[in-house]
């Protein structure tokens, strides 16, 4: 092979795709965290979430892939940039951060992510013996529809009810507060 | 990419992320994107788990979709209430919501 | 034995006289309050079935070769039984007589003189009582039963000395009586443990008799004696605690007469000499003894010589007379003792009651003012109270003469001739003092009348004929007693050495000057008071009132009170009962104090965990969950 097909070996070529979506992922995460100027945060939080989507691509599900740009991206994220507009808090100075308060966080961060790390890499991971390999759309669909159908409903009535109680919460404690 | 505990230590990763967030923001609009993080991470584990162990590959999806429909109304719910509070403390600072302090 | 008591005539008279008194004071006390007359009568009656009775027990048992005991099973604990019962020995069955005798006259008596008091049925109530614990003291058998009864005694007294409660001074007098006597029956009690530890029982028979000896060690006996002592010393108001009979005359005379001179503080003298063998076994104590009777004689004999209270004269006088008293007994006179605790009774209770006549009359205390309202002109009182203070003087053919010269032969017999020469003093001082107020009453400074009719309330000229001679009479007995009672003197040995092993000191016989040398000092005295205080024209200013240091030192009780109010304020209520005050404040309330302050503090302290801070809680939250994770992951 020539050094230019070494250098687009499919292998590799997924390797470098994979390691770019994890950078992405990471560095959207830690700009939703780090600054202190609420737009960035979110603005990273939307990197974060489409490097969360080329994950799950990986992961081998595109729907789902598709779905977290549709819903989180295109949705929540969008949602949490009008609260912003709305609530307008980048008129307010921004706090000086407490730094007590900070390293309290990282350290029980640091905690946890101690425990998970030691869970994971302790437990002897078995995959099940028969592994079904139908990834396709068309199964999760019909799965949505008759085995998982309980799910399908449970959100229908969740998002509901949560639309409503958005509307009554902002509703009436506007009018309760004028 | 092609081992379970690489993507399991991305979601610790992105689940600390979004743990260190939580408890640090003092906005409450970014102590949700926090949470929104923390719930992708819990997503990815489940994907993971979906990919690599999982008899039939339909649940792990059926469940992140799930997490994702809950996303959307807890943060349609969370933004409303981030809206009364503000109404009430006129901020959005949470140490400012102290009144059931000891 | 249930039914054998009725049979027995020594126990039926006994059990009679001791108990009717309870009797009556439990029906007045329960139901006659109401209805003055029939509580005294019943109270009378009740005296008069105990006098009656102890006459017949004296007459009865006259010539007795052992004395009996009658006794039931009451306390028995492993090794140490004490009993109940009664105990009639010639020293017993005098003391039984005198006291009946003397309790019967006073009630008489008290008809009169409390005749229209708002508490007339209250105190026939206390009369009894105390009539029935004096009675059972006198016939107990065991120092447990006689100590319960003294105690019982000194209720009484206490009771009966602030009987008119609404008068501060009075019931201060009766506390004052109370809490002194029981400082010294505190030493009492510890003796009486030490007894009873070493010894086994506290039966009287057994501690008089050869055992006690045996059994107790020389020092424990001198101890043990001592600390018995002590009761003796508050009871019979010996020094130091001398200064409660005094005040005690807050009270009604009679009781002063009945309580504080003849019967009570004489249970003192008297539970000497029911323990004398024990008391004798001990030479040190018995000189630590004569020495604090030596004391309280000199001493109180001085307080009475510048007093102007006609009681208080009294009272110091029977302070003083205890003293000779315990110092004849102390000095091995049994018998001497003893008669002169028989003869005092008589007279000073004689004393007491005509004073109370005066008192009763004048609505006065004060002698120069009962001379200048003309005072001797109350004839039977004025005769009585000469004759007595002539048989307190020492003066014969009285009574007072024979008990004293009993005394004082007994003293002479000590090989220390200080103790004699007290006792002369002492005759002296007594004669001195009683006969100064016989003049100050009989022979008014009449130059001081003009001051005497400014004064309102020439006194009660209206006394119904009858009162007046219900009065009278108790005092005519009592006097007819002290002239012949003197007489009385060899039986009346014979008849207390009947069944006693005692060895005793006869004194008398071996010093004939004795009686002269005591008789004429005795006239002496007289004689210093007459120029005093008797002839036309006598200034009525003792010589010792002459000095004002002296007069301020005698009238103030050698500051014995001030001594005791300063040890009182520094000692107890500046440091035991302050010690004790802080420790209740600060160790006792401040521990709990400190407790709640530990506990708001400790909460104020963990309440900051309660900020009101969402993430803070998060954070702990998370923590927890990780660290419960990973216990489930290691130990699941």
């Amino acid at each position: 092979m020539t050094p230019l097909q070494n250098l687009f070996d499919p292998q590799l070529l997924a390797q470098a795709a994979f390691a770019v979506v994890v950078i992405f992922t990471f560095t959207g995460a830690l700009i939703a965290v780090l600054p202190r100027n609420i737009l960035y945060n979110v603005l990273g939080l939307i990197l974060c979430l489409t490097g969360v989507g080329g994950i799950f691509l990986f992961l081998g599900s595109a729907f789902i892939a598709l779905m977290e740009l549709l819903i989180y991206v295109g949705a929540i994220c969008i949602s949490i940039v009008f609260a912003i507009m709305l609530s307008r808090p980048l008129h307010l100075s921004l706090p000086k951060r407490h730094l007590p308060k900070v390293w309290g966080a990282f350290g029980v961060a640091l905690l946890v992510f101690g425990v998970l790390v030691t869970i994971i890499s302790r437990t002897p991971w078995q995959p099940a013996p028969v592994r079904s390999s139908d990834w396709s759309v068309t199964t999760l669909g019909a799965y949505l529809l008759t085995r998982y159908d309980l799910v399908f409903e449970v959100m229908s009535i969740v998002l509901l009810v949560a639309i409503l109680g958005a509307i009554l919460i902002s509703g009436t404690s506007g009018r309760r507060s004028s | 990419m092609n081992s379970l505990t690489t993507y399991l230590f991305i979601a610790a990763a992105l689940f600390i992320i979004g743990v260190f967030g939580l408890l640090q923001r003092r906005s409450l609009i970014g102590m949700l994107i926090a949470i929104e993080l923390m719930l992708n991470g819990a997503s990815v584990n489940f994907m993971a788990f979906n990919r690599f162990l999982a008899p039939d590959p339909i649940i792990g999806q059926v469940y992140t979709l799930f997490i994702m429909g809950f996303a959307a109304a807890e943060t349609a719910i969370a933004l409303s209430i981030i809206i009364a509070v503000f109404r009430r403390i006129h901020s959005i600072n949470i140490e400012q919501a102290r009144d059931l302090r000891g | 034995m249930n039914l054998a008591w009725t049979q027995d005539p020594n126990l039926l008279a006994a059990a009679l006289s001791a108990f009717t008194p309870f009797a009556s004071f439990a029906l007045i006390m329960l139901f006659t309050r109401s209805h003055a007359r029939l509580s005294a009568g019943i109270s009378i009656a009740a005296v008069g079935i105990s006098l009656a009775s102890a006459v017949f027990l004296l007459v009865r048992n006259w010539s007795l070769p052992a004395p009996i005991q009658i006794t039931g099973r009451w306390l028995i604990s492993g090794d140490i039984h004490i009993p109940i019962g009664f105990l009639l020995d010639p020293l017993s069955l005098l003391m039984l007589t005198i006291v009946a005798t003397i309790s019967c006259l006073v009630q008489v008596y008290s008809l009169a003189y409390m005749a229209g008091d708002p508490g007339f049925s209250r105190y026939y109530a206390f009369q009894s009582l105390f009539a029935w614990a004096m009675l059972t003291l006198s016939i107990s058998p065991t120092m447990i039963q006689l100590y319960i009864f003294w105690e019982l005694v000194g209720l009484a007294s206490y009771l009966l000395i602030g009987f008119w409660y609404e008068k501060f001074s009075a019931s201060e007098a009766g506390k004052k009586a109370f809490v002194m006597t029981r400082l010294g029956d505190i030493a009492f009690f510890l003796g009486l443990l030490l007894v009873l530890l070493h010894f086994g029982n506290l039966n009287i028979l057994d501690m008089n008799g050869p055992q006690a000896t045996e059994r107790l060690s020389p020092v424990l006996l001198t101890v043990s004696a001592l600390l018995i002592f002590g009761g003796v010393m508050g009871k019979s108001a010996q020094f130091p605690l001398l200064t409660w009979l005094p005040d005690a005359m807050e009270g009604p005379t009679p009781v002063s007469a009945l309580l504080h001179s003849a019967t009570m503080v004489a249970a003192g003298v008297y539970m000497f000499a029911r323990i004398f063998p024990f008391f004798s076994h001990s030479g040190n104590a018995m000189t630590v003894c004569l020495s604090i009777g030596t004391i309280t004689m000199l001493l109180s004999s001085t307080m009475a010589m510048v007093t102007r209270d006609i009681k208080q004269v009294w009272a110091y006088s029977t302070i003083s007379q205890l003293g000779f008293m315990v110092m004849g007994l102390a000095a091995g006179g049994y018998a001497a003792g003893v008669f002169h605790l028989t003869t005092h009774a008589g007279f000073k209770a004689l004393l007491f009651l005509c004073s109370g006549v005066f008192i009763h009359h004048y609505e006065t205390n004060d002698m120069f003012v009962i001379g200048r309202h003309g005072g001797r002109g109350l004839l039977i009182p004025m005769i009585c109270m000469t004759l007595a203070s002539a048989a307190l003087s020492g003066l014969p053919p009285l009574s007072g003469f024979f008990s004293k010269e009993a005394i004082m032969g007994v003293l002479a017999g000590q090989r220390n001739p200080i103790w004699l020469a007290a006792g002369l003093m002492g005759a002296f001082l007594t004669a001195y003092y009683s006969f100064r107020l016989i003049f100050i009453i009989l022979r008014p400074n009449l130059s001081e009348k003009v001051r005497a009719e400014t004064h309102g309330g020439h006194g009660k000229g209206h006394h119904a004929a009858g009162l007046y001679w219900v009065m009278a009479w108790p005092l005519i007995i009592l006097a007819a007693v002290t002239l012949v009672l003197g007489f009385f003197q060899g039986p009346l040995e014979v008849f207390l050495s009947g069944s006693q092993t005692v060895s005793e000191s006869h004194g008398t016989g071996h010093h004939a000057w004795l009686p002269i040398a005591a008789v004429g000092l005795a006239l002496a005295g007289t004689g210093l008071a007459w120029l005093e205080f008797g002839r036309n024209g006598a200034a009525q200013v003792g010589f010792v009132e002459r000095l004002p240091a002296l007069r301020a030192l005698f009238a103030n009780r050698w500051y014995l009170d001030h001594l005791y109010r300063r040890l009182l304020d520094y000692v107890i209520y500046g440091t035991i009962s302050n010690l004790f005050t802080r420790n209740d404040r600060r160790v006792i309330d401040g521990a709990i104090d400190g407790m709640c302050r530990a506990t708001i503090g400790s909460g104020r302290l963990l309440s900051f965990v309660q900020s009101g801070m969402l993430q803070y809680n998060l954070m702990v939250m998370f923590a927890a969950l990780a660290l419960v994770a990973l216990g489930f992951y290691f130990l699941g």
